[in-house]
């Protein structure tokens, strides 16, 4: 579903990402993970065309992208971002950030999909004519998930999806998030910092350190605590000792 | 020793609908230790900090049975001796050091610009303490990073030169309000390492204020487990898994562990609470 | 009467509920404030005024009985005469109209095209920027009568004119105050979002980039309401706008000056509508920028 090959970004004199190649089969739920400055972010913006200065090969489903170029991938794949508090234009209500991109593609049946689409993402109908500073931060999750899902892409990039959000609501959009993948058959490429979301999230990781990828594994290799770069041990301990 | 006792404590702020009580009798003692509250968004924990530092804007309202701090009741103190405290003897870390770093002066300067409080040292002696706070909070090259500006810094290095601000007036007691939250996991095990040597060493007392249960928990001697502005529950170190409340128990149970097995995650019941 | 419940509910059951209710918690914000109620006072005055003029106005703003001139304020002239035999009153009456007119095509034609150049120029960037800025910059480091003056020279006096040469002159600050809020979100990510609904730039422009653009500009135009009249007074006095017999408020100043040690009334009394009238656009303005812009409450 989603196929990287060698993708190198440059900004300026320093370089990024180097040579950097997998894919994420359809269905799966495959996790890039790091610390800042790793690269990891840096991917997203390449898939998701906010970056167009990349050398290599980039295709998500049937869409092969160019270097240089937006594709118009918008029922392709879609992004839930890590603040939620930056993610959502601050004076439109959620009907109007969730019929955005139908009005945009010209759909039919705004109402009722809005409408089905807060129920699919466990918001009450009540709340569709909310500002955004009327929700918490989970709620705020919600409504970014289900932004990007209005349009049914098949591929979904999740940048950080609970990092900004209490523990408790944490489990809440991962639940959320696990449901709609199995409901939808959707392909997910997460982005994180934090093993035990992988953990729980995903199927297949890959460890980016500076740049590069260090290992790609198994997420029961991770489960066991036996990845086999010294960089993925020392990312386990940190964690559990950190 | 006790440095810092508390009861009681409660923090009210007006609104619409009433006043509202973000912090509801609160009633802790901190003595040379390290000691932890935990706790979500909203659940008080920052204001609780905020309102031992003297630091509630109006139109908020502390009020306490209690509030003394080295024997001094901090409730009746006028602001001029409370900013005297403030500094030399009681000092706070938040959780970026970008927004309070002043970005145009070198960072040498900001530090001994803290020692001025102190009044009677001179050019010579100040520089002096200056390099060594920056080498307790282990920054190799003190003098290059002296000369630095705040934006040429990392976040864990810029973490690092605000604790060095407030370790080189050797407080007796820091509040650090989510200090690592903003940082990578390689670097967080450093400032909290630099902390706890602080503690140890100069006998400091600690407030660690934190969202993280696990790290506080790992970390501290005792911890605090916040909920809406009370302390539900109280635990020893590393006693997280003998936790009793509900809250602190879902906490637990909702956090995705390394060798995760669940389908789905428990989530907090509040209705239960 | 609509319940204020239903306004203020949390969760309006339709679009219009929703907006209405936005509506009504920002005019009971903007009613809290003392000054900002003289202010809406004045212009609702001002508005009411310049509507009903032919039936306020006690005698005719153009013609005059030669007979009567230079009176001094009295029960029949309340604020006198001109040198002309013209009551006064029913001039500086009639004469809000044309104030009124000047205010708002002023508005409507510099507030938008100041918008539109600032919200293109910061979210684009590069070397639209540099274009848009370049030419703001160039009018902006001009003295705004002394332009407005120059384009009146060369379009001829005459108030569609003098609204034209204000209206040019008034933009560029929109379009300045426009780009510096748009650069402090645009790299915000509901941006990023709905670039990946594949929406055009036109479109977040339009609907995503000015909205939040708005409320500032909204703000300033009040503000600058009190300088756009006095630059049109101020063309008026100079003989460069509205032409005689048309009784705006700054020709009539000007005519009054001949006579302004013996009878002071003739340039005092439309020199107090204009005082009055600034002051309230200006009360409002202020009132208005601490509901909508709650940040920038205090500062200068």
């Amino acid at each position: 579903m989603i196929s990287v090959r060698d993708l190198s970004v440059r900004f300026g004199e320093t370089t990024v990402l180097h040579s950097v190649s997998f894919d994420v089969a359809k269905g799966e739920s495959f996790a890039l993970l790091g610390e800042s400055g790793s690269g990891k972010s840096t991917i997203l913006k390449a898939l998701s065309g906010q970056v167009t200065d990349w050398t290599g090969a980039l295709q998500i489903a049937d869409t092969v992208l160019r270097p240089g170029h937006r594709a118009r991938l918008a029922r392709t794949v879609q992004m839930v971002f890590q603040d939620p508090f930056g993610s959502l234009h601050p004076r439109r209500t959620l009907d109007d950030t969730l019929s955005e991109p139908l009005a945009i593609h010209g759909q039919p049946d705004r109402d009722k999909r809005v409408l089905a689409m807060l129920d699919a993402v466990g918001l009450p109908r009540r709340f569709r004519f909310r500002l955004p500073h009327q929700l918490s931060g989970g709620q705020r999750q919600r409504v970014a998930i289900a932004r990007a899902l209005m349009l049914d892409p098949p591929v979904l990039l999740l940048d950080e999806p609970t990092s900004a959000l209490d523990v408790s609501v944490q489990a809440e959009i991962l639940n959320l998030l696990k449901s709609l993948q199995e409901e939808k058959g959707l392909t997910f490429l997460l982005v994180t910092h934090d093993l035990p979301v992988v953990s729980f999230m995903c199927d297949r990781l890959a460890i980016l350190r500076a740049g590069r990828i260090e290992e790609m594994a198994d997420v029961a290799a991770l489960r066991a605590a036996r990845l086999e770069s010294d960089y993925g041990q020392e990312l386990i301990r940190r964690s559990q000792h950190g | 020793m006790t440095l810092l006792s508390v009861e009681n404590l409660r923090v009210t702020f007006p609104s619409d609908h009433g006043p509202v009580e973000v912090v509801r009798g609160l009633s802790f003692t901190l003595g040379r230790e390290r000691l932890g509250i935990v706790g979500e968004s909203g659940s008080g924990k920052s204001m609780t900090g905020r309102a031992v530092m003297g630091l509630v804007a109006p139109p908020g309202r502390v009020t306490a049975d209690r509030l003394e701090f080295e024997g001094r009741d901090l409730r009746s103190l006028p602001e001029r001796e409370f900013r005297a405290l403030r500094g030399p003897r009681m000092s706070m870390v938040l959780q970026d050091p970008r927004y309070s770093l002043n970005p145009v002066i070198r960072i040498g300067a900001q530090i001994e610009e803290a020692l001025a409080v102190h009044g009677n040292l001179t050019a010579k002696d100040r520089r002096t303490r200056m390099l060594d706070a920056l080498n307790a909070v282990r920054i190799d090259d003190p003098e290059r990073v002296a000369r630095l500006y705040p934006h040429e810094v990392s976040g864990g290095m810029g973490q690092r030169v605000m604790i060095a601000m407030m370790v080189v007036l050797e407080p007796a007691l820091m509040i650090a309000d989510e200090p690592t939250s903003a940082l990578d996991v390689s670097v967080r095990g450093q400032v909290l390492d630099i902390l706890d040597d602080l503690v140890k060493r100069r006998g400091m007392g600690l407030m660690l204020i934190s969202h993280d249960l696990n790290m506080v928990a790992r970390w501290c001697d005792r911890i605090l487990v916040m909920y809406r502005g009370e302390v539900v529950e109280e635990l020893g170190a590393g006693a997280l898994h003998q936790a009793q409340h509900p809250y602190t128990r879902g906490l637990i149970a909702s956090l995705p562990r390394l060798d995760e097995t669940r389908d789905r995650l428990p989530v907090l019941d509040r209705s239960l609470l | 009467m609509i319940p204020t419940a239903w306004l203020l509910s949390d969760d309006p059951e339709t679009r219009w509920q929703a907006r209405l209710g936005q509506g009504y918690r920002l005019s009971r914000a903007l009613l809290r404030n003392p000054l900002s109620v003289v202010g809406l006072s004045i212009i609702i005055a001002l508005l009411l005024v310049a509507a009903f003029a032919p039936w306020l106005a006690p005698f005719s703003a153009v013609e005059g009985d030669l007979a009567d001139r230079l009176q001094p304020p009295s029960a029949v002239h309340w604020m006198g005469t001109d040198e002309l035999g013209r009551d006064i009153l029913s001039r500086v009456i009639y004469g809000a109209r044309i104030t009124l007119g000047i205010v708002l095509l002023v508005a409507v034609i510099a507030a938008p095209l100041g918008l539109l150049i600032g919200t293109v120029a910061g979210y684009f960037g590069g070397w639209i920027d540099r274009v848009l800025m370049g030419l703001t910059d160039i009018f902006l480091s001009l003295p705004r009568l002394i332009l407005a003056l120059a384009f009146v020279a060369a379009l001829g006096p005459g108030i569609e004119n003098a609204v034209i040469a204000i209206a040019i002159t008034a933009w560029p600050v929109y379009a300045r105050i426009a780009r510096a809020e748009v650069l402090t979100f645009r790299n915000a990510e509901f941006l990023d979002a709905v670039r990946m609904q594949d929406a055009s730039s036109v479109r977040i422009i339009a609907l995503h980039v000015m909205p939040l653009c708005l409320s500032s500009t909204i703000v300033r135009v009040t503000l600058d309401m009190a300088g756009i009249i006095l630059t049109a007074a101020g063309l008026g006095f100079l003989g460069l706008g509205a032409q005689p017999p048309l009784p705006e408020w700054g020709a009539m100043i000007s005519r009054g000056r001949d006579f302004i040690l013996d009878q002071w009334w003739v340039a005092t009394m439309p020199g107090f509508a204009i005082v009055v009238v600034s002051l309230g656009f200006c009360l409002f303005g202020d009132g208005l920028r601490d509901v909508l812009d709650p940040k920038q409450r205090g500062r200068g």
